[in-house]
């Protein structure tokens, strides 16, 4: 029986009419998830000397116990954002003769089958072999070893209990992400260790095996937990994901004020927060905000004259990351509903226009959301005023004029995480341009003369941008709506 | 109203559509028949400038579709789920018509009344997106947008399809109740010979995108229809 579920599954992949498209995708997923999963498997083998050497301390083991909360209290978040709830397959064998309580242990069977379960034990087996095994014995790093994984695995069925009984609400994940900044703060400035108040645990694991034992039990408990909750609820529309509004049900209103462009840029608001996928791209945004705490605090970056040229790279990713993201896929965000557009009267041309001023208003509350790095030194906001300008002068012209080649239809309703739906090699080609283009503006003011100077280029260059927007706009719509008859049969087309 | 000249539809070597002259004039309930790939839905989306035409051309009063935008304001039409935005609840979504098409609160109330009974209180405070909703009402909602802004030519493509059977006389009765106030033309597909005959006063029959049967007499239709249909 097993075996055929197994099978079926299988079959359903291959089967599926995306099967080609979505197998050299699948690939490269496979092969970028390859190298991730052995860089994590470098950390662990040089975990023990990173701790040592660029923390100064000589009890490595000490150190992580006291750090494992954090490493999962991040597995929370990212598990919460990747895991794929079980249930899609659910309605293909619900009213066959099978027991629910063998379906769903299939189910919560093959959701166990993931990389994400590797992680744990390739981050810390070679550091309880290289570090603990020394030190305290076979046994101890055995344990040791086993408690690490078990509570990553206890948190894989506490995740998907939590993501279904909550309904993907973002409150619990918010409140996580809450406890994970304010305890990492609160450590950082010596206030309270919360991490310190786990470590007995672990520190308990390496002297008898009864942590074991109990994260053990906790294990089995929670996926007890899970199995219980969605054996109880194995109905179709209990597990449904069809969400109710609960999203966005409230206009930007200052949007109205730019006529029917203010009215789709309200609507594709709307889409973007009622869609998993986009939100991502939105979540994105916010994550890229805190992109340069990596860059500008950093020794490595600072230079004689001047700023390091990565900084522009910096500064346009903060301040356009959105319209980088979200543009290259321009109009396929609307290919379930492109006829729409179509059929309007002026909707094409609203269209666009509704996009540009979704555009610039994200990048200009990106913008505004990043005057704080001016902490580290009035250059920074320089940078950041001229990549903003540049965005929107000259970056927001190009993705938009990129993403109209050949674009494809995808359906909005699939998960974000490896869909590769509406990427084509055109949209992956994008980004190259976009990287390449404000430095053509500023490496050759910043060599003859100094960085400041390619900076005011850049500026001047997105000023430019600005001031011949209505033409550039006016011939972007003018391209929709001549290619109008190609995009909407491709968008028509099955996916 | 809708003025069909030399029509061609060509996709590779086959033609899908082929017709030389077709006249919908004003207020006249126009019912579009054929099996399944006769070409009626292409027909529809290259009325509606959906598709392009590879030969002749769509003229709505005189202005041919895929140069001018101004018969947008004549002609509703609902073919199917791309023309929503189906993210939207329906008030969302008809609030959005109600912008772009520039009406008061008060005329909107007004369109959706019209359609109480038919939306039969599923429709409007479900508190759902409309992708949510099952396929008939999804159909109504879209049925409702296409006759709002008191269009003179509405373009149904299967408009009974996948409703329940009050519906489908509820929503015949609207469109004859629309046609005598309004004068409103309407052009229909359906595969239900009962419901066309019913409605329409002129019938087009079509096979592999040609016109094979035009037909006026309201009494012989469902006979010349049937005699069609009929593969025994």
């Amino acid at each position: 029986m097993l075996i055929t579920l197994i099978r079926l599954q299988l079959l359903k992949r291959i089967r599926s009419s995306s099967f080609a498209r979505s197998m050299a995708f699948g690939i490269v997923a496979i092969v970028i998830g390859s190298f991730l999963l052995a860089y994590l498997f470098l950390i662990g083998l040089v975990l023990n000397t990173l701790v040592k050497e660029v923390m100064g301390v000589s009890d490595a083991v000490l150190v992580i116990n006291s750090s494992l909360l954090y490493f999962y209290l991040l597995e929370l978040i990212y598990r919460y954002f990747i895991q794929q709830m079980p249930v899609i397959s659910l309605g293909n064998f619900l009213h066959l003769p099978l027991s629910k309580s063998r379906i769903i242990h299939f189910l919560l069977g093959s959701s166990f089958v993931s990389p994400l379960n590797c992680i744990a034990l390739l981050v810390f087996g070679p550091f309880a072999v290289l570090e603990i095994l020394p030190l305290y014995g076979a046994v101890p790093a055995a344990t040791w070893l086993l408690a690490v994984v078990l509570t990553s695995w206890s948190i894989h069925w506490f995740i998907l209990w939590f993501k279904q009984r909550f309904e993907d609400s973002q409150t619990g994940l918010l409140f996580v992400s809450a406890v994970l900044f304010l305890s990492i703060v609160s450590s950082y400035f010596s206030f309270f260790d919360l991490g310190a108040f786990f470590e007995p645990v672990f520190t308990f694991a390496l002297e008898s095996p009864v942590p074991v034992f109990l994260l053990l039990t906790v294990g089995i408990l929670s996926y007890f937990l899970c199995f219980a909750f969605y054996r109880q609820n194995a109905y179709l529309d209990e597990l449904s994901t069809g969400d109710h509004l609960q999203f966005a049900d409230r206009d930007l209103g200052f949007l109205s004020r730019f006529g029917l462009a203010g009215e789709v840029a309200n609507l594709e608001w709307k889409l973007i927060m009622r869609h998993k996928k986009s939100r991502t791209y939105l979540t994105l945004c916010l994550v890229f905000l805190l992109y340069g705490l990596i860059f500008y605090g950093n020794p490595s970056y600072q230079v004689e004259s001047g700023f390091s040229k990565v900084y522009i790279f910096v500064g346009t990713f903060i301040t356009g990351i959105f319209m980088i993201q979200y543009g290259q896929l321009f109009l396929s965000w609307n290919s379930p509903a492109f006829d729409f557009y179509v059929h309007q009267r002026d909707g094409l041309r609203a269209l666009v226009h509704g996009k540009y001023l979704l555009f610039a208003s994200i990048s200009l509350l990106c913008f505004i959301l990043s005057v704080p790095y001016v902490y580290f030194g009035w250059h920074v906001l320089l940078i950041h005023l001229a990549t903003f300008l540049f965005n929107l002068g000259v970056t927001m012209h190009l993705v938009i004029y990129l993403a109209l080649w050949k674009p494809k239809p995808m359906d909005l309703n699939k998960g974000s995480m490896f869909n590769f739906e509406g990427v084509g090699i055109s949209q992956v080609l994008v980004i190259l341009p976009l990287l390449v283009a404000p430095y053509a503006v500023f490496l050759p003011f910043s060599y003859w003369f100094n960085d400041y100077v390619g900076l005011a280029a850049l500026g001047t260059a997105g000023t430019f941008g600005l001031l011949v927007f209505r033409r550039i706009s006016s011939l972007m719509t003018d391209r929709v709506i001549q290619m109008k008859y190609e995009i909407a049969s491709a968008f028509r087309q099955e996916l | 109203m809708i003025q069909i000249d030399s029509l061609k539809k060509v996709y590779g070597n086959t033609t899908v559509l082929d017709i030389p002259n077709l006249r919908i004039p004003k207020g006249q309930c126009f019912g579009l028949v054929g099996n399944n790939g006769a070409g009626k839905t292409t027909l529809f989306r290259i009325i509606l400038d959906l598709v392009r035409a590879t030969e002749g051309a769509v003229l709505v009063d005189g202005e041919n579709v895929s140069q001018g935008e101004q018969w947008k304001t004549k002609i509703g039409a609902y073919l199917d789920e791309n023309m929503l935005l189906s993210y939207l609840s329906p008030e969302e979504y008809f609030a959005t018509l109600k912008k772009i098409y520039g009406l008061s609160e008060a005329e909107l109330q007004l369109h959706l009344d019209k359609f109480t009974d038919l939306f039969n209180g599923e429709i409007l405070g479900s508190n759902k997106y409309i992708r949510d909703l099952s396929k008939g009402n999804i159909k109504k909602v879209g049925i409702a947008a296409a006759l709002l802004g008191q269009p003179e030519a509405v373009l149904l493509d299967e408009p009974f399809e996948n409703l329940d059977p009050s519906s489908q006389i509820r929503l015949k009765r609207l469109m004859l109740k629309e046609k005598t106030d309004h004068l409103v033309t309407f052009v229909i597909s359906s595969h239900d010979l009962n419901h066309v005959t019913e409605l329409c006063e002129r019938i087009v029959l079509l096979e592999k995108g040609a016109v094979i049967k035009d037909l006026h007499d309201r009494n012989r239709m469902k006979e010349e229809l049937a005699a069609y249909f009929n593969v025994g």
